[in-house]
Protein backbone atom coordinates (compact mmCIF):
# COMPACT_ATOMS: atom_id res chain seq x y z
CA UNK A 1 0.00 0.00 0.00
CA UNK A 2 1.44 3.53 -0.73
CA UNK A 3 2.26 6.10 2.08
CA UNK A 4 -0.90 8.38 0.71
CA UNK A 5 -3.90 5.86 0.56
CA UNK A 6 -2.38 4.59 3.94
CA UNK A 7 -2.72 8.07 5.07
CA UNK A 8 -6.20 8.46 4.29
CA UNK A 9 -6.91 5.19 5.71
CA UNK A 10 -5.69 5.61 9.32
CA UNK A 11 -7.08 9.07 9.29
CA UNK A 12 -10.41 7.77 8.53
CA UNK A 13 -10.02 5.09 11.19
CA UNK A 14 -9.04 7.54 13.83
CA UNK A 15 -11.71 9.99 13.07
CA UNK A 16 -14.35 7.24 12.66
CA UNK A 17 -13.58 5.18 16.38
CA UNK A 18 -13.39 8.24 17.49
CA UNK A 19 -17.16 9.38 16.22
CA UNK A 20 -18.59 6.79 17.46
CA UNK A 21 -16.64 6.19 20.94
CA UNK A 22 -18.40 10.27 21.46
CA UNK A 23 -21.73 9.11 19.81
CA UNK A 24 -21.99 6.48 22.80
CA UNK A 25 -21.15 9.10 25.60
CA UNK A 26 -22.86 11.24 24.07
CA UNK A 27 -26.22 9.28 24.61
CA UNK A 28 -25.03 7.87 27.32
CA UNK A 29 -24.77 10.93 29.77
CA UNK A 30 -27.68 12.98 27.33
CA UNK A 31 -30.29 12.76 29.96
CA UNK A 32 -28.56 13.13 32.85
CA UNK A 33 -27.37 16.11 31.78
CA UNK A 34 -30.57 17.72 30.66
CA UNK A 35 -31.86 16.07 34.14
CA UNK A 36 -29.45 18.51 35.96
CA UNK A 37 -30.21 21.43 34.01
CA UNK A 38 -33.76 20.90 34.71
CA UNK A 39 -33.37 20.18 38.68
CA UNK A 40 -31.27 23.42 38.78
CA UNK A 41 -34.60 25.14 36.82
CA UNK A 42 -36.92 23.43 39.09
CA UNK A 43 -34.97 24.78 42.09
CA UNK A 44 -35.07 27.96 41.58
CA UNK A 45 -38.78 28.36 40.74
CA UNK A 46 -39.69 27.13 43.70
CA UNK A 47 -36.98 29.53 45.04
CA UNK A 48 -38.06 32.87 43.21
CA UNK A 49 -42.35 31.96 44.12
CA UNK A 50 -42.51 30.07 46.92
CA UNK A 51 -45.03 27.36 47.78
CA UNK A 52 -45.22 26.35 43.57
CA UNK A 53 -45.94 22.80 43.08
CA UNK A 54 -46.35 22.89 39.53
CA UNK A 55 -45.30 24.82 37.12
CA UNK A 56 -45.59 24.86 32.93
CA UNK A 57 -43.96 26.99 30.64
CA UNK A 58 -46.21 29.86 28.90
CA UNK A 59 -45.67 29.93 24.65
CA UNK A 60 -45.39 33.55 23.51
CA UNK A 61 -43.79 34.95 20.29
CA UNK A 62 -40.63 36.89 21.81
CA UNK A 63 -37.50 35.02 21.70
CA UNK A 64 -36.32 35.47 25.39
CA UNK A 65 -37.36 34.86 28.17
CA UNK A 66 -38.67 31.26 29.05
CA UNK A 67 -41.89 32.39 31.40
CA UNK A 68 -43.46 30.02 33.98
CA UNK A 69 -46.46 30.03 35.16
CA UNK A 70 -46.49 28.36 38.87
CA UNK A 71 -49.71 26.90 40.59
CA UNK A 72 -49.75 25.72 44.01
CA UNK A 73 -51.38 22.80 45.25
CA UNK A 74 -54.52 23.78 44.81
CA UNK A 75 -53.88 24.83 41.33
CA UNK A 76 -54.07 28.67 41.66
CA UNK A 77 -51.67 30.54 39.80
CA UNK A 78 -49.26 32.15 42.55
CA UNK A 79 -46.78 33.80 40.21
CA UNK A 80 -44.60 33.96 37.51
CA UNK A 81 -40.97 32.63 37.77
CA UNK A 82 -38.86 33.99 34.83
CA UNK A 83 -36.01 32.55 33.29
CA UNK A 84 -33.66 35.19 30.84
CA UNK A 85 -30.03 35.42 30.22
CA UNK A 86 -28.48 38.55 28.15
CA UNK A 87 -24.98 39.35 28.13
CA UNK A 88 -22.88 40.58 31.29
CA UNK A 89 -19.62 42.33 31.91
CA UNK A 90 -17.82 39.38 30.66
CA UNK A 91 -19.59 36.47 29.61
CA UNK A 92 -23.21 35.75 29.34
CA UNK A 93 -25.46 35.74 32.70
CA UNK A 94 -28.58 33.36 33.25
CA UNK A 95 -31.13 34.80 36.30
CA UNK A 96 -33.91 33.85 37.45
CA UNK A 97 -37.17 35.90 39.59
CA UNK A 98 -40.35 35.63 40.39
CA UNK A 99 -43.36 37.71 40.40
CA UNK A 100 -46.87 37.63 42.25
CA UNK A 101 -49.52 36.74 39.87
CA UNK A 102 -50.92 40.85 39.54
CA UNK A 103 -47.24 41.79 38.32
CA UNK A 104 -46.99 44.06 41.01
CA UNK A 105 -44.52 42.67 43.37
CA UNK A 106 -41.42 41.10 42.48
CA UNK A 107 -40.65 37.98 45.17
CA UNK A 108 -36.57 36.85 44.44
CA UNK A 109 -33.76 37.28 42.01
CA UNK A 110 -31.16 34.28 41.65
CA UNK A 111 -28.32 34.05 39.73
CA UNK A 112 -28.04 30.79 38.04
CA UNK A 113 -24.89 31.28 35.72
CA UNK A 114 -22.32 34.04 35.32
CA UNK A 115 -18.83 34.26 35.05
CA UNK A 116 -18.54 37.61 36.10
CA UNK A 117 -15.04 39.19 37.38
CA UNK A 118 -14.19 36.74 40.77
CA UNK A 119 -14.47 39.45 44.09
CA UNK A 120 -16.10 41.99 42.18
CA UNK A 121 -19.18 41.70 39.70
CA UNK A 122 -19.74 37.85 40.91
CA UNK A 123 -20.64 39.46 43.94
CA UNK A 124 -23.81 39.51 42.02
CA UNK A 125 -24.62 36.11 43.34
CA UNK A 126 -24.16 37.06 46.83
CA UNK A 127 -26.81 37.38 49.41
CA UNK A 128 -25.59 39.89 51.54
CA UNK A 129 -23.74 42.01 48.89
CA UNK A 130 -26.76 42.04 46.28
CA UNK A 131 -29.56 39.63 45.85
CA UNK A 132 -31.10 40.66 49.58
CA UNK A 133 -31.60 44.03 47.87
CA UNK A 134 -33.97 42.35 45.38
CA UNK A 135 -36.58 40.52 47.87
CA UNK A 136 -39.90 41.90 47.97
CA UNK A 137 -39.75 44.99 44.74
CA UNK A 138 -42.79 47.37 44.29
CA UNK A 139 -43.02 46.97 40.36
CA UNK A 140 -45.57 49.64 40.23
CA UNK A 141 -42.56 51.90 39.27
CA UNK A 142 -39.39 50.75 37.23
CA UNK A 143 -36.94 49.28 39.19
CA UNK A 144 -33.76 51.40 39.77
CA UNK A 145 -29.93 50.94 40.75
CA UNK A 146 -29.39 53.52 43.65
CA UNK A 147 -25.54 54.15 43.52
CA UNK A 148 -23.84 55.21 45.96
CA UNK A 149 -25.61 52.23 48.24
CA UNK A 150 -27.21 52.97 50.99
CA UNK A 151 -28.42 51.58 54.03
CA UNK A 152 -31.56 49.09 53.67
CA UNK A 153 -33.71 50.84 55.49
CA UNK A 154 -33.00 53.78 53.39
CA UNK A 155 -33.38 52.04 50.16
CA UNK A 156 -36.77 53.00 48.31
CA UNK A 157 -39.36 50.57 47.35
CA UNK A 158 -38.14 49.54 43.89
CA UNK A 159 -34.70 50.39 44.39
CA UNK A 160 -31.53 48.30 44.43
CA UNK A 161 -28.21 49.29 45.87
CA UNK A 162 -25.11 48.93 43.02
CA UNK A 163 -22.58 47.25 44.25
CA UNK A 164 -19.28 48.66 44.85
CA UNK A 165 -16.78 48.52 41.84
CA UNK A 166 -19.24 46.42 39.47
CA UNK A 167 -21.31 48.86 38.36
CA UNK A 168 -21.64 47.33 35.01
CA UNK A 169 -22.47 43.81 36.37
CA UNK A 170 -25.46 45.53 38.48
CA UNK A 171 -26.57 47.20 35.75
CA UNK A 172 -26.85 44.56 33.24
CA UNK A 173 -28.53 42.16 35.66
CA UNK A 174 -30.70 45.52 36.49
CA UNK A 175 -31.60 45.86 32.38
CA UNK A 176 -31.96 42.10 32.15
CA UNK A 177 -34.78 42.33 34.54
CA UNK A 178 -36.81 45.17 33.33
CA UNK A 179 -36.87 43.83 29.86
CA UNK A 180 -38.13 40.60 31.26
CA UNK A 181 -40.92 42.43 33.08
CA UNK A 182 -41.87 44.67 30.03
CA UNK A 183 -41.69 41.56 27.80
CA UNK A 184 -43.70 39.74 30.85
CA UNK A 185 -46.63 42.76 31.01
CA UNK A 186 -46.91 42.09 27.32
CA UNK A 187 -47.03 38.32 27.72
CA UNK A 188 -48.94 38.38 30.62
CA UNK A 189 -51.86 40.64 28.80
CA UNK A 190 -51.87 38.47 25.58
CA UNK A 191 -52.72 35.63 27.93
CA UNK A 192 -55.31 36.82 29.78
CA UNK A 193 -56.96 37.83 25.89
CA UNK A 194 -56.65 34.47 24.90
CA UNK A 195 -58.40 32.79 27.77
CA UNK A 196 -61.19 35.79 27.68
CA UNK A 197 -61.65 35.01 24.24
CA UNK A 198 -61.37 30.96 24.81
CA UNK A 199 -64.26 31.18 27.47
CA UNK A 200 -66.40 33.35 24.57
CA UNK A 201 -65.87 30.93 22.51
CA UNK A 202 -66.93 28.10 24.67
CA UNK A 203 -70.20 30.00 26.31
CA UNK B 1 16.52 6.28 28.35
CA UNK B 2 15.95 3.06 28.32
CA UNK B 3 18.38 1.97 30.95
CA UNK B 4 15.80 4.24 33.57
CA UNK B 5 13.64 1.64 35.72
CA UNK B 6 10.21 1.94 35.65
CA UNK B 7 10.63 3.56 39.20
CA UNK B 8 12.80 6.41 38.55
CA UNK B 9 10.52 6.73 35.00
CA UNK B 10 7.33 7.45 37.39
CA UNK B 11 9.34 9.93 39.86
CA UNK B 12 11.09 12.01 37.05
CA UNK B 13 7.57 13.06 36.38
CA UNK B 14 7.18 14.40 40.33
CA UNK B 15 9.94 17.05 40.44
CA UNK B 16 12.86 16.14 37.85
CA UNK B 17 10.44 17.02 34.80
CA UNK B 18 7.93 18.10 36.75
CA UNK B 19 5.29 19.28 33.77
CA UNK B 20 4.23 22.80 35.76
CA UNK B 21 7.56 23.62 37.65
CA UNK B 22 10.18 22.30 35.23
CA UNK B 23 8.59 22.44 31.67
CA UNK B 24 6.56 24.99 32.31
CA UNK B 25 3.95 23.49 29.84
CA UNK B 26 0.08 23.25 30.48
CA UNK B 27 0.16 26.73 31.94
CA UNK B 28 -3.11 28.01 30.78
CA UNK B 29 -5.25 25.94 33.07
CA UNK B 30 -2.11 26.19 35.97
CA UNK B 31 -3.01 30.12 35.77
CA UNK B 32 -7.25 30.03 35.09
CA UNK B 33 -8.20 27.53 37.64
CA UNK B 34 -6.21 27.36 40.95
CA UNK B 35 -8.53 30.11 42.11
CA UNK B 36 -9.84 27.31 44.33
CA UNK B 37 -8.88 24.25 45.19
CA UNK B 38 -11.56 22.17 44.35
CA UNK B 39 -10.94 23.69 40.89
CA UNK B 40 -7.19 23.05 40.90
CA UNK B 41 -7.65 18.92 41.47
CA UNK B 42 -10.77 18.79 39.32
CA UNK B 43 -8.36 19.95 36.55
CA UNK B 44 -6.34 17.88 37.52
CA UNK B 45 -7.89 15.02 37.48
CA UNK B 46 -9.83 15.25 34.28
CA UNK B 47 -6.17 16.08 32.32
CA UNK B 48 -4.71 13.14 34.09
CA UNK B 49 -7.74 10.78 32.64
CA UNK B 50 -7.17 12.52 29.17
CA UNK B 51 -3.34 11.97 29.38
CA UNK B 52 -3.52 8.44 30.53
CA UNK B 53 -5.53 7.53 27.83
CA UNK B 54 -4.32 9.14 25.39
CA UNK B 55 -0.95 7.95 25.86
CA UNK B 56 -2.13 4.31 26.08
CA UNK B 57 -3.87 4.79 22.85
CA UNK B 58 -0.99 6.15 21.21
CA UNK B 59 1.65 3.88 22.46
CA UNK B 60 -0.28 0.88 21.58
CA UNK B 61 -0.88 1.78 17.76
CA UNK B 62 2.33 3.86 16.91
CA UNK B 63 3.20 1.45 14.40
CA UNK B 64 -0.28 1.85 12.54
CA UNK B 65 0.68 5.89 12.13
CA UNK B 66 2.19 7.10 9.19
CA UNK B 67 4.07 9.72 10.97
CA UNK B 68 3.13 12.14 8.45
CA UNK B 69 -0.38 12.43 9.78
CA UNK B 70 0.53 11.57 13.44
CA UNK B 71 -0.28 15.10 15.11
CA UNK B 72 -3.68 15.01 13.44
CA UNK B 73 -4.24 11.25 15.00
CA UNK B 74 -2.89 12.30 17.83
CA UNK B 75 -5.67 15.02 18.27
CA UNK B 76 -8.27 13.46 17.18
CA UNK B 77 -7.72 10.98 19.96
CA UNK B 78 -7.02 13.31 22.82
CA UNK B 79 -10.21 15.51 21.94
CA UNK B 80 -12.08 12.29 22.45
CA UNK B 81 -10.82 11.73 25.59
CA UNK B 82 -11.18 15.76 26.23
CA UNK B 83 -15.31 15.57 25.34
CA UNK B 84 -15.49 12.40 26.92
CA UNK B 85 -14.28 13.77 30.33
CA UNK B 86 -16.45 16.70 29.79
CA UNK B 87 -19.59 14.98 29.44
CA UNK B 88 -19.01 13.16 32.31
CA UNK B 89 -17.88 16.02 34.57
CA UNK B 90 -21.28 17.51 33.27
CA UNK B 91 -23.27 14.50 33.82
CA UNK B 92 -22.24 13.84 37.25
CA UNK B 93 -20.45 16.94 39.08
CA UNK B 94 -22.33 19.93 37.62
CA UNK B 95 -21.23 22.24 39.97
CA UNK B 96 -17.40 21.29 39.08
CA UNK B 97 -18.18 21.63 35.37
CA UNK B 98 -19.95 25.11 35.44
CA UNK B 99 -16.78 26.11 37.82
CA UNK B 100 -14.47 24.75 35.34
CA UNK B 101 -16.24 26.42 32.24
CA UNK B 102 -14.28 26.52 28.98
CA UNK B 103 -10.91 25.10 30.57
CA UNK B 104 -12.40 21.36 30.20
CA UNK B 105 -13.27 21.60 26.62
CA UNK B 106 -9.56 23.44 25.80
CA UNK B 107 -7.56 20.19 27.62
CA UNK B 108 -7.22 19.53 24.44
CA UNK B 109 -4.62 21.95 23.71
CA UNK B 110 -2.80 21.06 26.86
CA UNK B 111 1.07 21.18 25.30
CA UNK B 112 1.39 18.55 28.19
CA UNK B 113 -0.72 16.49 26.24
CA UNK B 114 0.42 16.53 22.98
CA UNK B 115 4.01 16.62 24.16
CA UNK B 116 3.95 13.46 26.32
CA UNK B 117 2.59 11.55 23.23
CA UNK B 118 5.27 13.25 20.59
CA UNK B 119 8.22 12.82 22.72
CA UNK B 120 7.29 9.74 25.23
CA UNK B 121 4.41 7.44 23.84
CA UNK B 122 5.22 7.62 20.06
CA UNK B 123 8.48 5.93 20.42
CA UNK B 124 8.00 3.51 24.51
CA UNK B 125 6.03 0.50 24.91
CA UNK B 126 2.64 0.56 26.28
CA UNK B 127 4.08 0.12 29.91
CA UNK B 128 6.63 2.84 30.05
CA UNK B 129 4.10 4.99 28.72
CA UNK B 130 1.36 4.39 30.95
CA UNK B 131 3.88 5.08 33.72
CA UNK B 132 4.77 7.96 32.32
CA UNK B 133 1.72 9.67 32.36
CA UNK B 134 1.01 8.44 35.70
CA UNK B 135 4.18 10.32 36.57
CA UNK B 136 3.37 13.63 34.83
CA UNK B 137 -0.57 13.18 35.82
CA UNK B 138 0.67 12.93 39.47
CA UNK B 139 3.00 16.23 38.99
CA UNK B 140 0.78 18.02 37.55
CA UNK B 141 -2.14 17.32 39.69
CA UNK B 142 0.14 18.11 42.59
CA UNK B 143 1.60 21.77 40.92
CA UNK B 144 -2.41 22.73 40.77
CA UNK B 145 -2.36 21.72 44.03
CA UNK B 146 0.02 23.75 45.63
CA UNK B 147 -0.93 26.80 43.77
CA UNK B 148 -4.34 26.59 44.35
CA UNK B 149 -4.32 25.81 48.16
CA UNK B 150 -1.92 29.05 48.23
CA UNK B 151 -4.61 31.48 46.37
CA UNK B 152 -7.80 29.80 48.25
CA UNK B 153 -5.79 30.25 51.33
CA UNK B 154 -4.56 33.42 50.97
CA UNK B 155 -7.53 34.87 48.20
CA UNK B 156 -10.41 33.47 50.62
CA UNK B 157 -9.48 32.00 53.87
CA UNK B 158 -10.83 29.02 53.54
CA UNK B 159 -8.89 25.66 51.78
CA UNK B 160 -11.68 23.09 49.75
CA UNK B 161 -14.56 25.30 50.85
CA UNK B 162 -13.79 25.17 54.98
CA UNK B 163 -12.99 28.41 56.64
CA UNK B 164 -9.12 27.57 57.89
CA UNK B 165 -7.92 31.68 59.00
CA UNK B 166 -10.26 33.28 61.70
CA UNK B 167 -12.42 36.49 61.24
CA UNK B 168 -9.21 38.87 61.43
CA UNK B 169 -7.81 37.99 58.12
CA UNK B 170 -8.69 40.33 55.17
CA UNK B 171 -8.85 37.80 51.96
CA UNK B 172 -6.15 39.14 49.33
CA UNK B 173 -9.00 39.43 46.56
CA UNK B 174 -5.89 39.75 44.28
CA UNK B 175 -5.07 35.98 45.27
CA UNK B 176 -8.18 35.35 43.10
CA UNK B 177 -8.16 36.91 40.55
CA UNK B 178 -5.72 36.43 37.71
CA UNK B 179 -2.82 38.43 38.91
CA UNK B 180 -2.57 36.42 41.89
CA UNK B 181 -2.05 33.55 39.82
CA UNK B 182 1.18 35.22 38.25
CA UNK B 183 2.60 36.32 41.06
CA UNK B 184 2.12 32.67 42.71
CA UNK B 185 3.63 30.79 39.94
CA UNK B 186 6.14 33.78 39.69
CA UNK B 187 7.48 33.35 43.65
CA UNK B 188 6.70 29.25 43.04
CA UNK B 189 8.91 28.79 39.78
CA UNK B 190 11.62 30.32 41.61
CA UNK B 191 11.95 28.81 44.67
CA UNK B 192 12.12 25.56 42.38
CA UNK B 193 15.28 26.92 40.59
CA UNK B 194 16.77 27.78 43.83
CA UNK B 195 16.15 24.04 45.10
CA UNK B 196 17.26 22.33 42.11
CA UNK B 197 20.09 24.92 42.24
CA UNK B 198 21.30 23.76 45.55
CA UNK B 199 21.04 20.00 44.78
CA UNK B 200 23.06 20.16 42.15
CA UNK B 201 25.53 22.69 44.02
CA UNK B 202 25.48 19.23 46.75
CA UNK B 203 25.57 16.67 44.18
CA UNK B 204 29.11 18.86 42.22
Amino acid sequence: MNLSSRMILVLTAVGLISGSLLAVVGMLTKERIAYNKQQEIEAAIIQVVPGTRSSRIIEHNETMPTVYECRNETEDIIGYAVYASGTGFQDIITLMFGTDPGLTKLNSLVILEQKETPGLGAKITDRVAFLQFWDNKDLSQELELRKPAVPTGDLGSSEINTITGATISSKKVLEMVNTSLEKLRRISIKQEEKSASEEKDGS
Amino acid sequence: MAAKNLGAEYLKGLWEENPVFRQLLGMCPVLAVTNAVINGLAMGLATSFVLIFSSLVVSSIKKLIPAQVRIASYIVIIASFVTIADRFMAAFFPPISKALGPYVPLIVVNCIILGRQEAFSSKNSVGRSLVDALGMSTGFVLALLVLSSIREILGAGTFLGHQVLGAWFKPWIIMILPAGAFITLGILLALALVIEQKTKARKA
